[in-house]
């Protein structure tokens, strides 16, 4: 679904230049819901960013269902950003001036006229995360998790070849967090999300099947959970403080 | 069911839900644009064009303060696209990151800021047209009213507010394509959220600021007197960039201003810390105001305190004039005589005292002169007939002035004025010249004498001996003689009588007499006589006609203009009622404009850092450290601009009236007085302006 080949990123701040990405490997399979974790400034948002074509990246490979996304003209990438991308932000990026129903559509309104089809898969999705009594209402009107869970129904609209969620849970309460990530859990089950999602949380990353570790640009170890996900959460904890 | 289909129904909806931001964009362009419509509207209207004398000082004066003004409004509106596209960069990010392409979101931005622009900025050109209007009839229903103050557009204005309207969508349109090109989503996204902290320069760059403002000023003005004075060179257009580091000086000092601030902080780093880093870290558009502020400020100054510069030594004048009525005359006229005064006098109940005529004549003057080469240098050369002089005996210089006086044969004295500024003055002449026989007489300078009302704007006035002045003038035409004619009233003086006297006197001239006060008559026989034209006689001067004798044209202008002390006195604002009122409406418009930006910029402040205050009240400051912080950060958009735009233009007057004569003579003294007065005015409407400031901010954050 996923290849990511040999990728750099670097950053330049007046005359010095900041190597983020290293050379990183990895790859995410159709349906397989994947964390990135690691210290801060270890490339995990900027490795996210690279993978949905937000920022240009210096070199190597992402192929994303079959097609190589680097060298594509801007047309094609807003293309892909729309039908095989769904994106969720940390703070959600909801239009303050649509309501919840037109947010969750807007990846549709992006594409042309919405028919009656996506209003009600729009409806579904939103039953489906438990948001469906606030569809009519603003953003200014709802709470975090609810706006997450919005954001997520949005990214989910057009039917993406993978999600990709840059700390979903990092302005949510506990309670909200688990909402948010059984909404992710959901998605998987239910219509074989493929998701990838940077995240500090532990707890979050403990629902995924792989996590992948990133320090100072470069993968530092992949973990599987395959058993019980408080365990897999506690040996989470471990590689972090090894890491460290 | 949602309302919103595609995506034009989004854009709109959006635009609905932002049109708060879009009014701030909106009101600022509309006033840019009013403001240049207005100022333009007026100041190339007929009615001001036909006042302000073409290639005069006032004239330039006014072109300068619209070029500063125009490019305050210039940064203004620049800096109001600036806000309205950080806003909007967060939505235009959200949809670039949810696939809209350019080429989708290029039609709805467009058309958005087209609109928006486009709407205020004719809204803005209209609206400029009534504001004029009625302020120029407040003026004259309040303040002063003639017949030259008839309010007439000449539509061509609009050829400015036209291209200031291009230049605003253009950068508008420039701006959105700027956006939609950027390739990296997170920053359009984030923008809304980036500060602009202005690159740090360290502690010198305030005094080393003061210094390039002040090198730019000296270099600005300096620079075409050196060149005038040392290189026999008139000064070119160009000379104007010598006053460039005025604005890099303005620019760093401002800059000195938000970064460190001017008090030194050894003693306590922390004081003041909050508000300082709010500034800093918004320091480019800060720092972008408060240039445009001082600018305003600076210019709205410099029209104002043109008004007490010229009224102070015109009504100073007026009132230490010896005589009443005084009055020059060509000998071939028919002026009414002693007799036909003395009973016009009766008929206003007055009577006259000091009756005194003398006779003078006017002869060729030699001279020193600029001999112009190509166009660009000249070099002085000894004229002989270069210019007129009005000559008097001694007798006749005794008899009209009281004054004693002994001119040894073969020199003459020159007159001037008590402070000795008399521009018409001329130490270099070697002979008169009879223009009617071309007789000459040798002569040479021997000193000054000092009588205000013998001296005129550009032609020089001279007494000789009595025999050289009866040898010199035999032979002369009575169109090559005069008569001064003085005397004062016994008791309280009329102005009806002065004005019925005034209108008495032009009209017993005839049509060889309707010429201008610097129309000289031997120039232009001298030039032609080399085959040349006068050039009085090639370019388009003022012209002035004995039925427009009320006019400002007329009684600046004429050659035969008398010195009637309550006329003068009385109408001294009605002739000068144009020039005057198109200052004091600069002096508005550029102060409504800064105040508006001041205004705007404290609000934009403190609503963009609403959450450090919200901050601070979590962290237990009590109201009054919040006060002081919303004071201080208000005070540094208010106070610094205010300080330097009046300091400097306060300081550039001094320096022009100083350099003028080389010295301050009371009249200039008492200018500067009332300047200072002024600047007393306008700091209170400057206070009061930012105590309405402080007193929204603060309903607005708490």
């Amino acid at each position: 679904m996923l290849y990511v080949k040999e990728l750099y990123k670097s950053y330049e701040s007046g005359k010095n230049r900041y190597e983020v990405l290293k050379g990183i490997d990895f790859h995410v399979a159709q349906g397989e819901f994947v964390a990135v974790m690691g210290p801060s400034g270890s490339g995990k948002t900027t490795l996210l960013n690279c993978i949905s074509c937000y920022v240009p990246f210096d070199k190597g490979n992402i192929r994303l269902g079959g097609m190589e996304l680097a060298g594509m003209n801007e047309d094609a990438l807003a293309s892909v950003r729309n039908t095989k991308i769904g994106f969720v932000f940390q703070d959600f990026m909801l239009l303050d001036g649509l309501t919840i129903r037109e947010n969750i559509l807007v990846p549709r309104i992006v594409q042309g006229k919405v028919e009656r089809e996506a209003e009600k898969l729009a409806e579904q999705l939103a039953s489906m995360f438990g948001i469906g009594h606030i569809l009519d209402k603003y953003p200014a009107e709802i709470s975090g998790g609810e706006k997450q869970r919005a954001a997520v129904a949005r990214s989910l609209i057009n039917n993406p070849l993978i999600i990709l969620a840059d700390e979903p849970t990092g302005n949510l309460d506990s309670k909200s967090s688990r909402a948010v990530i059984e909404t992710f859990n959901h998605a998987k089950e239910q219509m074989n999300a493929t998701i990838f999602m940077v995240t500090h949380d532990s707890f979050a990353a403990s629902f995924c099947d792989r996590v992948i570790l990133l320090k100072d640009g470069a993968i530092y170890r992949q973990m599987e959970k395959g058993e019980d996900r408080s365990m897999f959460q506690d040996r989470l904890l471990d590689a972090i403080k090894e890491m460290r | 069911m949602s309302q919103v289909k595609n995506m034009k129904q989004m854009e709109q909806k959006l635009q609905r839900a932002d049109r708060k931001q879009s009014r701030l964009y909106l009101f600022c362009n509309f006033m840019a644009l009013m403001i240049i419509s207005a100022y333009s509207a007026l100041m190339l209207s007929p009615t001001v064009q036909n006042v302000f004398p073409e290639g005069g000082d006032s004239r330039k004066q006014m072109y300068m303060i619209f070029v500063m003004t125009l490019m305050g409004c210039v940064v203004f509106t620049i800096y109001a696209l600036g806000l309205f596209f950080r806003h909007k960069s967060g939505q235009l990010g959200i949809l670039m990151a949810l696939g809209a392409s350019r080429r989708r979101l290029a039609p709805g931005l467009f058309r958005e800021v087209i609109v928006l622009c486009g709407v205020s900025a004719v809204a803005g050109t209209i609206a400029g047209f009534p504001l004029v209007w009625i302020i120029w009839h407040a003026f004259r229903l309040l303040l002063v009213d003639s017949s030259d103050m008839v309010l007439t557009f000449d539509f061509k204005c609009l050829l400015v507010s036209l291209a200031f309207l291009l230049l605003v969508v253009g950068f508008a349109c420039l701006t959105a394509w700027r956006y939609l090109k950027r390739t990296n989503i997170m920053e359009v996204i984030r923008e809304e959220h980036i500060n602009e902290p202005v690159k740090e320069l360290g502690r010198w760059c305030g005094p080393v600021g003061v210094l390039v403002l002040l090198t730019g000023a000296v270099l600005g003005y300096g620079a075409p007197v050196a060149c005038d004075r040392w290189f026999h060179t008139h000064p070119q257009e160009w000379m104007s960039v010598l006053y460039a580091p005025v604005f890099v000086g303005l620019y760093m000092v401002m800059l000195h201003t938000v970064v460190h601030g001017w008090k030194s902080r050894k003693k306590n780093p922390y004081k003041n810390i909050i508000s300082r880093s709010m500034m800093k870290f918004q320091g480019k558009q800060t720092v972008n105001n408060m240039l445009v502020i001082t600018l305003l400020i600076a210019g709205g100054c410099f029209a104002i305190f043109y008004l007490p510069a010229n009224g102070i030594s015109a009504m100073f004048r007026y009132a230490s004039q010896p005589y009443d009525y005084f009055y020059k005359y060509q000998a071939d006229q028919d002026v009414p005589d002693r007799e036909e005064v003395e009973a016009l006098g009766r008929e206003y109940g007055l009577s006259f005292q000091e009756w005194t005529e003398c006779d003078y004549v006017t002869l060729g003057m030699g001279g020193d002169s600029a001999i112009e080469e190509d166009g660009q240098h000249y070099h002085i050369e000894y004229v002989p007939m270069k210019s007129e002089a009005k000559v008097l005996s001694e007798d006749a210089y005794r008899v009209l002035t009281g004054q004693e006086v002994d001119v040894k044969p073969g020199t003459y004295l020159n007159l001037t004025n008590q402070e000795e500024t008399a521009l018409a003055t001329d130490e270099t002449a070697k002979e008169f010249t009879n223009m009617v026989t071309r007789r000459q007489l040798d002569t040479e300078f021997a000193g000054y004498l000092h009588y205000n009302l013998l001296v005129e704007g550009s032609i020089t006035c001279c007494v000789l001996d009595n025999e050289d002045y009866a040898r010199i003038s035999e032979g002369l035409t009575d169109d090559w003689r005069g008569r001064y004619v003085a005397f004062n009233v016994d008791g309280e003086d009329s102005y009806p009588f002065a004005n019925a006297f005034y209108h008495l006197f032009v009209s017993s001239f005839d049509e060889t007499c309707e010429r201008l006060s610097y129309y000289d008559r031997v120039q232009k026989i001298r030039e032609n006589e080399a085959g040349k034209e006068y050039w009085v006689d090639t370019d388009d001067f003022v012209v002035i006609r004995y039925e427009s004798a009320d006019s400002f044209a007329f009684r600046s202008f004429w050659v035969y203009q008398p010195d009637f002390r309550i006329l003068n006195q009385n109408d001294y604002l009605r002739n000068m009622a144009v020039m005057f009122m198109m200052f004091l409406f600069i002096f508005i418009v550029c102060m409504i404009t800064a105040m508006v930006v001041c205004y705007t910029r404290c609000q934009s402040i403190a609503l963009n850092n609403r959450y450090i205050f919200d901050d601070l009240k979590k962290l237990g400051a009590s109201p009054a450290y919040l006060d002081k912080e919303v004071r201080s950060q208000c005070n540094n958009v208010f106070k610094v601009p205010s300080l330097v735009g009046i300091s400097a233009m306060f300081l550039l007057f001094t320096m022009i009236l100083y350099a003028n004569d080389g010295r301050m003579v009371m009249t200039e003294w008492a200018t500067m007085g009332i300047c200072l007065c002024i600047i007393g005015l306008i700091g209170g409407l400057i206070y009061a302006v930012y105590r309405s400031a402080v007193k929204t901010i603060k309903r607005q954050l708490w």
